[in-house]
């Protein structure tokens, strides 16, 4: 049996997410066709079972979002990988002078184009997590692929989220998790529980999918199939 | 390495994915002596695994005064068994705690927790969001029963008004059957459980998870006297769990169907509450 293929394709932002996937191209091409830049057979014509994106999206941009819509067109399985694509992340306070170019300065997570199927946060995502993505989606189910379905319909998580669905209404139990999460170190505890340094935030999501108080939320607010609804007591 | 498995949180299947149940108990004196009610079998396991240089380290916490906790790197069995009690309070995690793991001596490291930390430190290790995780570290992750915990300036406050009991002269909190037994420097003090509810942590009215269904080895308290209930969910804690009863640290038996009938209940019991509850408050 011939690999599933995969689209690697960067929409602009920093270039951490595909350095991460760089370092992981060896052991991906194990277990999929990968078709990028990197590999030098980039093609945006073919039909695809999945394709990874990383980077936002320029709402400005026509030529980037006519793309994207083909993209989702010939696709199976959509991805938007790291915060910029899957959260808006720390692109959202650009002002400009980022690809794409010229001056466009209204940047979205992809899911404000396209349906995405998974979105996963992170500034970047450490490199095995795509391998390790790849290989559940493949099995099909459980409570870590649920909830990077669930983030795969909103438009916006982060601190000031954890802040505003957790921890103010005192949903939070103080178990640690978004404070060892943060890569800025944006949230610190105090009289165990966490607070939000808003100026640190770089609305990269990390913690809001580490909490088990708000990932729960997540898959009962946006997963809406008939099983979700079962399990999370939609029917019981 | 473990495999893959899909993690499961469903009311058709409250105990999770596992292997098989045991109920335990230590063999190992030095554990006997100190444990307060269970079996102690987690203690002693994971003092088996200190003591062969299985792991370099356990994570666990420890009760400091009251009800205070915090959060230690145990590296040997005496440290370990400063550990052994009840807990009543989440202890959160900490930057400081990896600090301490970011250490290159320590490689391998086992979490004893509770089942709300089992599940980050499960996604930590399966889908790695930041390479500052230490992921690669986590070796096993254990999780002890939880019914919920308190929330602690409320429940320490309510102590003192009601029965005059300040934080400081608690020794131990027990439960035993629907009773709260809290010991404290004047006396023994029996209150009903369901007069304490309104000072658990409002998150954990939503919490489904009784077990810690993300845990590689979930233990609590077994129906079965002076045993600990042992839900063993792969085959590499099954194989360390037996070694440990071939080095006499502790004995194992399968759970009776009674054993686990009774942790089902439980673990059914908290899943539909917290369903009920989340539905009010989403
Ligand atoms: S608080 Fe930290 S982890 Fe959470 S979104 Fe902000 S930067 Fe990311
Ligand atoms: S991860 Fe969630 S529950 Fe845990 S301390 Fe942070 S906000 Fe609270
Ligand atoms: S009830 Fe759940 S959230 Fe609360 S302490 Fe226990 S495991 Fe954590």
């Amino acid at each position: 049996m011939s690999k599933p293929g995969l689209l690697l394709l960067d929409l602009g932002g920093c270039e951490g997410c595909s350095l991460s996937i760089i370092r992981v191209l060896p052991q991906l091409s194990r277990i999929v066709e990968v078709y990028s830049r990197y590999t030098g057979n980039l093609d945006l014509k073919q039909k695809y079972d999945y394709a990874v994106l990383t980077g936002p999206i320029c709402l400005n941009s026509g030529d980037h979002i006519e793309m994207l819509k083909k993209i989702r067109e010939q696709t199976n399985t959509l991805l938007a990988y790291g915060s910029c694509a899957s959260v808006g992340g720390i692109i959202l306070y650009a002002r400009g002078g980022q690809e794409p170019r010229p001056e466009h300065r209204v940047y979205a997570p992809l899911s404000r184009i396209v349906k995405i199927d998974y979105a996963v946060p992170g500034c970047p995502p450490a490199p095995q997590m795509l391998i390790t993505l790849l290989n559940h989606i493949k099995q099909g189910r459980g409570f870590f692929l649920d909830l990077f379905k669930a983030v795969a319909s909103i438009h916006k998580l982060s601190g000031f989220d954890l802040m505003d669905e957790v921890v103010l209404p005192g949903l939070c139990v103080g178990c640690g998790a978004c404070v060892l999460s943060c890569p800025t170190q944006a949230l610190h505890v105090i009289d165990n529980h966490p607070d939000l340094i808003p100026e640190k935030c770089i609305r990269c999501g990390t913690c809001t999918v580490r909490c088990p108080r708000f990932s729960q939320i997540l898959i009962r607010r946006y997963l809406r199939t008939s099983i979700q609804q079962n399990i999370m007591g939609g029917s019981r | 390495m473990i495999a893959y498995q899909p993690i499961v949180l469903d009311p058709d299947k409250p105990l999770g994915n596992y292997i098989v149940v045991y109920d335990a108990r230590t063999r190992d004196q030095r554990v006997r002596e100190r444990k307060k009610t269970g079996g102690g079998a987690v203690t002693s396991f994971v003092i088996y695994l200190i003591e062969k240089n299985i792991v370099d380290a356990v994570v666990v916490a420890r009760r400091k005064k009251g009800l205070v906790g915090e959060i230690v790197v145990a590296r040997s069995a005496e440290e370990i068994l400063s550990t052994v009690g009840n807990r009543w309070s989440v202890v959160p995690y900490t930057l400081k705690l990896r600090e301490i793991l970011s250490s290159s001596n320590i490689r391998r490291v086992v979490f004893v927790g509770l089942p709300c930390q089992a599940q980050f430190l499960k996604q930590m290790k399966m889908f790695p969001l930041m390479e500052s995780d230490f992921s690669s570290k986590i070796y096993l992750i254990i999780s002890l029963f939880c019914m919920g915990t308190y929330a602690i300036e409320g429940f320490i406050d309510y102590m003192k008004r009601t029965y005059s009991i300040k934080a400081e002269d608690i020794v131990d909190i027990h439960v035993a059957g629907d009773k709260l037994v809290v010991k404290h420097s004047s006396g023994v003090l029996e209150i009903p459980i369901s007069e304490t509810l309104y000072y658990l942590q409002h998150g954990c009215l939503t919490c489904p998870d009784y077990t810690g269904v993300f845990s590689d080895l979930s233990a609590g308290m077994s129906s079965k006297p002076g045993y600990t209930l042992l839900i063993v969910r792969n085959k590499l804690v099954d194989k360390l769990l037996h070694e440990a009863e071939t080095h006499g640290y502790l004995e194992l038996e399968e759970a009776s169907t009674e054993s686990i009938e009774y942790v089902i209940n439980k673990s059914r019991e908290k899943m539909r509450k917290a369903y009920e509850y989340l539905s009010h408050i989403l």
